[in-house]
């Protein structure tokens, strides 16, 4: 008898961790090359085989799982598990800069004129696209959510139109961030506020962008007839990192775009 | 005790009478039988060749067959040909990367002579 007597899943050795924390290497050492040489040869190349991994990587889990049937009750629990921890390791990241930002802009120094925003910025309007922003991602919330419940009462044209309508607000934001991205009076030199504001933001967009990347996966996945109505974990895990960067936002635009201004 | 079913754990949690309790009566009985799971539009053949508007027929139930081939090869080559190439390529690139990395690296790390 050569099958497993259990319900856990014992994966089968594979190359993609290996080729993970390599191109991690090249990425970095790229980082590295391209700020102080100016050769991005490493870095394309990091990034290059850090894609290259992923899509295997994740290509395999969908097959271990959906065509395979790995995922047991039990699997699936650790996954979970697994998924909170990643998007509680991601809040601790950006607490990281909501610290720095509070700590510049609650005691500003005499160097910037004691005041916040510091002497010389002209913070964006709060009323304007950042509030327009704010609106967009929680729609896309809503929209999530009417795709989860389109999802798990069988119907399957509404689950794709409301997966599409969350996406497409997800490119809006993106749209709508860069253009005020390319029209700021400030850029990120201007100071501890040009710093605090686009790493802050910046690492939020980027965000952003993984999770559409994320959600459009899962509209791939949902078009090929991969979600039944009672396991869809990839897209359970989709929204949470999308609910999560709804929230970060809120918390951008309360402290920085809005008291911040 | 009262229980009730976490989403989050996938288990019964126990829980308070407060969580049971309807001020208007009894809930009606609830069909205990397991509610049909519902993979896509509802077909009534394989061979019914309504066409869907979206991207097509269900390969789902022929790629398990297909991946639950029991020929001993690993999940990430499992496909055969472009598999193989895909994971090649990737080594080739990672690991040709890392030695010209180290090679990068070791100038880098040489100091300029002035």
């Amino acid at each position: 008898m050569t099958h497993q007597t259990h319900a856990y899943h014992m994966v089968n050795p594979s190359p993609w961790p290996l080729t993970g924390a390599l191109s991690a290497l090249l990425m970095t050492s790229g980082l590295t090359m391209w700020f102080h040489f100016n050769s991005s040869t490493l870095l394309i190349l990091g990034l290059l085989t850090n894609s290259l991994t992923m899509y295997q990587w994740w290509r395999d889990v969908v097959r271990e799982s959906t065509f395979q049937g790995h995922h047991t009750a039990v699997v699936q629990t650790g996954l979970r598990y697994g998924m909170i921890l990643f998007i509680l390791s991601e809040v601790l990241f950006f607490a990281g800069f909501f610290w720095a930002f509070y700590h510049s802009s609650l005691a500003p120094t005499p160097n910037l004129g004691g005041y916040w925003p510091p002497a010389g910025i002209n913070p964006l309007n709060p009323m304007e696209v950042p509030l327009l922003n704010t609106l967009v991602l929680l729609a896309s919330g809503v929209s999530i959510t009417w795709a989860h419940h389109s999802l798990m009462e069988g119907n399957r044209k509404h689950s794709l139109q409301a997966l599409l309508i969350t996406i497409s607000l997800g490119i809006y934001f993106t749209l709508l961030q860069t253009s005020e991205y390319l029209e700021a009076p400030f850029t990120i030199s201007d100071g501890i506020y040009g710093s605090t504001f686009f790493v802050a933001t910046g690492f939020h967009g980027l965000h952003v962008m993984i999770g559409s990347t994320f959600l459009t996966i899962c509209l791939l996945r949902q078009l090929k007839f991969h979600f039944t109505s009672k396991h869809h974990f990839g897209f359970e895990a989709a929204a949470w990192y999308w609910h999560f960067v709804d929230v970060v936002w809120l918390f951008l635009y309360i402290s920085i775009y809005w008291w911040g201004s | 005790m009262y229980y009730k079913f976490s989403g989050f754990t996938q288990k019964l949690a126990g829980t308070w009478a407060s969580d049971a309790y309807i001020p208007q009566g009894l809930k009606p009985v609830v069909s205990t039988e397991a509610p049909p799971i519902i993979f896509a539009t509802p077909t009534k053949l394989a061979s019914d060749s309504t066409a869907y508007d979206y991207a097509g027929k269900n390969k789902v139930p022929e790629l398990q067959k297909f991946f639950q081939k029991s020929d001993g090869v690993p999940i990430h080559l499992k496909r055969g040909l472009p598999d193989q190439m895909l994971y090649r390529t990737t080594m080739a690139l990672t690991v040709g990367g890392t030695i010209y990395c180290l090679i990068a690296l070791y100038m880098a790390s040489q100091p300029k002579n002035k």
